[in-house]
C-alpha cells in the first residue's frame, strides 16, 4: 500500500486503537479512604459569594456553610440565637438591641463585631436592595458587641434576621476599590476553592465558636441533572444528594444502603389568580378552582406522595402561627358546579365549556420553567383535566421567569402557578398577594393591608398569632390565591453518613454532628 | 479522478495564486457571517420583550425594584444610547478582544470561554472520533454488502442511533457502565475515564448519521464505470474499495464531519447537563436562563466564529481534495 492509502487505514485503526485505550484505561471510581470527607451532589453552583446577591438553586446551601445570620432557626424552626446571643426591644419592636457573641472570629482570624453588623446590613447588601428591611432606619454601634437597629416602624426583626441570605459577613470579603475578593464568614466551614460549575470545596473552620464539625471537608459536586445525582449517589461518587426528583424517592427508600431524609418545609405551591381582571376577577369563579382541585390527589399521584396537600392553607403546617383548625377546601366537583351556575355560569352552546354575558370560562394557566419548578408543569396539566370537568377551558403557558415577571407587573395574565417562599416566621410579603407590598394578584383590599401591616408590625406574640390567623382566614375566604401543596425537602444519603438530621428551612443544610462511618 | 491528501499534491504557482484568492474570498464571507450572526442575536436579545435593563436589575438585585436601581443599570451598561450605537460600541470592544463581563456574575466573558474550551475540545474531538471509528467501518461493510442481512443490521443500527434521544442513551449508559458494572464514573470532569461515556453518548448518535452517508456515498462510487473498469481489470476487491473507491466517497463523510465539528464545538447542552460537563453549550443555557445578555452575546460570537472558520476549513480542504471543486472557478 502506498502512503496515501495509509492514511485512511491509519485513521481507522488509529481509532480503533484509542477506543480500546480509553476504555481499558478506565477504572471503578476510586472510592475516598478518609472518613471525614464528605461529598455532596448539588444542581446548581454558586454564583455569587458576596451580600448584594443571593445565590440561586443550590448555592444557598453552600452559603449556609460559610456564612452566618445573627438569628438562627433550629432544625424544627424555632428561633435560636446565632452570632447574637441575646435580643431586646425596649419600645415594642421599634428599636432592637442585639448582643453578640465576643468569641466569633471570621475566617481570616479578624474578629466578627458591631463593625461587621453595620457592613452587612448596609445599602449595598440584598435585603436593603430587594426592600425587605426597608423600615431599617439605621444601625447604631453601641460597642464593639452590642449594636442598636432603629426602625421606621416596629416590626418583629429578629424572625427577619434568621434568613441565610441576609448574614454577616467580614467588612475584609471587599478589595479597598470595593471589589469582591473572598468570601469570609464565621461558619463551620471556610471557603477553600471553587472550581466553576465542577466543584466547591470548603474546609474545616477549626476556630468555630460552635461545635466543631466532625467533617474535615465538604465538597460540594455540581450535577445539575437530577438522575445523574441520584445515580452518583448509588455509585458513591457523591455521599450525599439535594433535590432528588418525586419519582426516584421510593425506589431510593427500598435501597437498604441509602437513607432517605424528608421533611415538610416552608414552601408551598400556589396558583397565583389575577383578581383585577379575566375571568378571576369574579371570587365565585376562584372559589369554584378551589373545590375542583384535588390536592390530595394530586399529591399521591403527580407528586408520588411526596409534598402534603395544602387545599387551600397559605402557611405550611411547620411554620408558626399556621392553623391547624382551618376551614379547608375539600374536594367537591358537584360543589364547584353549583357555585359556578349560580354566579350565572352556564352551558348554552353544550360544548362542555360554560359562558356568562356570551364568555366563555376560559383561562390560561402560566407556568415557568426552571430548577425549582420541574413539578409545576405536570402539576397544571392535572388541574387542567380538573377543570374541564367543571365546564372551564384551561389552557397551560410554560414561559421563562422574566416573561412571566413582565405578565405580573402589568397584569397581562390570568393565573400564575408560582412557589411561595415562606420563611416559617410572621412574614406577610410571602403571601405574594398583599397589595401594598407585592401587588402580584392585584388584589385590592384595604381590609387585608391592614391586617397585614399589623401583624408585621407586632412584637407580643399572642396578638401576632391571632393576627395572622386572621389572615389565614381572609386568604381563605377571598381566594386572591389557591394554596396546592406544601412542598417536601428530599435529601438521600448512603448509610455510612451518620448523625444528619434534616431542616424544614429549605435553604440549609445542617452539617453539624455529621460524620462518616469507618467501613464505607 | 484521483484522490489526492492535502499537502501531498504538488501545488504550481498559478494554482497557488488561486488558491490564496479563494481563501481571501472565504474569508470575507466568513467575516460577514459572524457579523451577520451578532447583528441578528444582538437584535434578538434587545428586542426580545422586557427592558433589558430592568431585566439584569432582575438579576442582580432580584425582584423588588426601585426605578434608581434600573435607571442606574440602564446608564452604566449603556442601554440608554440607541441601539445601533450600543451594537457598534459592542463591535469596538470585540475587535479589541474584550467581550466585556458578565452582568450577572462580573466574570470576564472570553476568561470563561477560554476557561471551558479544553473540555469543549475534548468532548469534542473524542466524540468525533468515535463516530467516525463507527461509521466508516460500518458505512462500508453496509455497502458491500448490499442487500443482504449484515446491510439490513447496519442500517437497522443507524436508524436507531438516529432515534434513540442523546440524554435517554447518556442515562442508560451511566446505569450499565457506572451503576451495574462499576467500570466507570457517572459524571464529572477530569481524567480519561470522565471523557468515555459522554463521548460515547454523542459519537454513537453522529455515527449513526455518518454510516447512512458512507453507505450511500460508496454506493454510489462504485457504480461508477471506473469502478467496473478496475474490477474487469482483475483487481482484488480490497484494493478496488480501499484504493479506489473509498477515497473518492470520503469527500462528502469529510465535509459532513467538519459541520458536525462545528456543532461539537458550539456545545452539546443534554450531554453536558447530565455528565456533569463544564463545556461552552451549558455554558451558553445557562446564560440564557440567568438573561446574562452580555455572556449570551459572547458565547454566541464564539460558536459562530467557531463554525464559520471549521466551514472555511472544510471548503479549503474540499478544494484540495477535490480538484472538481477548483478554487479557480469559484
Amino acid at each position: 500500500m502506498n502512503k496515501k492509502s495509509n492514511f485512511l487505514t491509519f485513521l481507522i485503526m488509529g481509532g480503533l486503537i484509542a477506543t480500546v485505550l480509553l476504555t481499558a484505561g478506565c477504572t471503578a471510581p476510586q472510592e475516598d479512604d478518609a472518613t471525614n470527607e464528605l461529598v455532596v451532589g448539588i444542581s446548581t453552583d454558586v454564583n455569587n459569594w458576596y451580600l448584594d446577591k443571593f445565590p440561586d438553586g443550590d448555592g444557598r446551601f453552600v452559603w449556609s456553610q460559610v456564612y452566618e445570620t445573627l438569628v438562627r432557626l433550629d432544625t424544627d424552626l424555632n428561633i435560636v440565637p446565632g452570632l447574637a446571643e441575646s435580643w431586646e426591644t425596649p419600645d415594642d419592636g421599634k428599636t432592637w438591641i442585639f448582643h453578640l457573641r465576643d468569641d466569633v472570629y471570621f475566617h481570616d482570624g479578624t474578629p466578627f463585631d458591631a463593625n461587621s453588623v453595620v457592613f452587612s446590613y448596609s445599602n449595598e447588601s440584598y435585603v436593603k436592595k430587594m426592600g425587605a428591611l426597608r423600615a431599617l432606619d439605621h444601625i447604631e454601634i453601641i460597642d464593639e458587641n452590642t449594636v442598636k437597629f432603629v426602625m421606621n416602624k416596629p416590626m418583629p426583626l429578629p424572625f427577619y434576621l434568621t434568613h441565610v441570605a441576609w448574614p454577616i459577613m467580614s467588612p475584609s470579603c471587599v478589595h479597598e476599590n470595593g471589589n469582591f475578593a473572598e468570601p469570609i464568614g464565621t461558619g463551620p466551614f471556610k471557603f477553600e476553592k471553587q472550581v466553576t460549575d465542577q466543584e466547591i470545596v470548603l474546609v474545616r473552620n477549626d476556630k468555630y465558636w460552635g461545635d466543631k464539625p466532625a467533617l474535615e471537608t465538604v465538597t460540594f459536586k455540581v450535577i445539575p441533572e437530577a438522575t445523574t445525582r441520584v445515580m452518583a449517589l448509588e455509585t458513591k461518587e457523591v455521599d450525599m444528594a439535594i433535590k432528588l426528583p418525586e419519582y426516584d424517592v421510593s425506589r431510593l427508600e427500598e435501597e437498604p444502603d441509602v437513607d432517605v431524609y424528608r421533611k415538610l418545609t416552608t414552601f408551598t405551591d400556589f396558583l397565583q389568580f389575577n383578581c383585577n381582571s379575566g375571568v378571576f376577577k369574579d371570587k365565585e369563579v376562584r372559589k369554584a378552582v378551589a373545590y375542583s382541585i384535588n390536592t390530595e390527589q394530586m399529591v399521591n399521584t403527580v407528586l408520588e406522595g411526596i409534598g402534603s396537600p395544602a387545599k387551600g392553607r397559605a402557611f405550611s403546617p411547620v411554620m408558626m402561627y399556621s392553623n391547624p383548625e382551618l376551614d379547608l377546601y375539600e374536594y367537591n366537583v358537584e360543589k364547584a358546579r353549583d357555585i359556578l351556575y349560580e354566579a350565572g355560569w352556564q352551558d348554552s352552546d353544550n360544548d362542555g365549556v360554560l359562558e356568562k354575558n356570551g364568555e366563555p370560562l376560559k383561562a390560561t394557566i402560566v407556568v415557568g420553567k426552571g430548577v425549582w419548578a420541574s413539578r409545576h408543569v405536570p402539576m397544571a396539566e392535572a388541574i387542567q383535566g380538573t377543570l374541564q370537568k367543571v365546564g372551564m377551558d384551561a389552557d397551560i403557558q410554560v414561559l421563562e421567569s422574566g416573561a412571566i415577571n413582565k405578565l405580573e407587573n402589568e397584569g397581562q395574565f390570568d393565573v400564575i402557578f408560582r412557589t411561595g417562599y415562606f420563611v416559617w416566621g410572621p412574614y406577610p410579603r410571602h403571601f405574594f398577594v398583599h397589595q401594598s407590598y407585592c401587588p402580584y394578584s392585584h388584589y385590592n383590599n384595604p381590609e387585608y393591608d391592614k391586617l397585614a401591616n399589623a401583624a408585621d408590625s407586632t412584637v407580643d406574640p399572642e396578638k401576632q398569632k391571632q393576627l395572622y390567623y386572621d389572615l389565614q382566614d381572609m386568604v381563605l375566604e377571598e381566594l386572591p390565591a389557591f394554596y396546592l401543596v406544601h412542598e417536601e425537602k428530599i435529601i438521600a444519603a448512603n448509610s455510612y453518613v451518620k448523625g444528619y438530621q434534616i431542616t424544614a428551612e429549605d435553604p440549609w443544610l445542617n452539617l453539624e454532628g455529621v460524620y462518616l462511618e469507618e467501613e464505607q | 479522478m484521483v484522490f489526492n491528501c492535502a499537502g501531498l499534491r504538488k501545488i504550481d504557482h498559478k494554482e497557488r495564486k488561486g488558491m490564496l484568492k479563494y481563501i481571501l474570498k472565504r474569508m470575507f464571507f466568513v467575516f460577514f457571517v459572524v457579523i451577520g450572526v451578532t447583528l441578528v442575536t444582538f437584535s434578538t436579545m434587545h428586542f426580545a420583550p422586557g427592558d433589558p435593563a430592568e431585566v439584569i436589575a432582575v438579576a442582580r438585585y432580584g425582584e423588588d425594584l426601585t426605578q434608581e436601581q434600573i435607571d442606574w443599570v440602564r446608564v452604566t451598561e449603556g442601554f440608554d444610547s440607541p441601539v445601533y450605537i450600543q451594537y457598534l460600541k459592542w463591535l469596538e470592544h470585540v475587535l479589541h478582544l474584550d467581550l466585556g463581563r458578565s452582568v450577572v456574575t462580573s466574570h470576564d466573558i472570553l476568561e470563561e470561554i477560554t476557561t471551558r474550551l479544553p473540555a469543549t475540545i475534548k468532548l469534542a474531538a473524542a466524540s468525533l472520533l468515535i463516530s467516525l471509528c463507527i461509521s466508516i467501518p460500518v458505512g462500508i461493510i453496509s455497502a458491500v454488502r448490499k442487500n443482504t442481512v449484515i446491510d439490513h443490521l447496519c442500517m437497522a443500527g443507524a436508524l436507531l442511533g438516529v432515534s434513540i434521544p442523546n440524554f435517554w442513551l447518556g442515562l442508560l449508559l451511566i446505569w450499565l457502565c457506572a451503576l451495574t458494572l462499576h467500570i466507570l464514573p457517572s459524571y464529572g470532569y477530569g481524567g480519561i475515564e470522565h471523557l468515555v461515556l459522554p463521548s460515547v453518548t454523542l459519537g454513537t448518535s453522529m455515527a449513526a448519521i455518518t454510516t447512512r452517508l458512507t453507505r450511500s456515498s460508496m454506493l454510489d462510487v462504485l457504480s461508477q464505470e471506473y469502478i467496473v473498469t478496475a474490477r474487469a481489470k482483475g483487481l482484488d476487491e480490497k484494493t478496488i474499495i480501499f484504493k479506489h473507491a473509498l477515497k473518492n466517497a470520503m469527500l462528502p463523510i469529510i465535509t459532513f464531519a467538519g459541520l458536525q465539528l462545528g456543532f461539537l464545538l458550539g456545545g452539546s447542552v443534554i450531554v453536558e447537563t447530565i455528565f456533569a460537563w463544564p463545556g461552552i453549550g451549558k455554558l451558553l443555557v445557562d446564560s440564557i436562563y440567568a438573561r446574562d445578555f452580555a455572556m449570551v452575546q459572547g458565547c454566541v460570537l464564539f460558536i459562530a466564529v467557531i463554525f464559520a472558520l471549521t466551514n472555511l476549513a472544510v471548503d479549503i480542504m474540499y478544494a484540495f481534495l477535490d480538484p472538481r471543486i477548483r478554487y479557480e472557478k469559484s
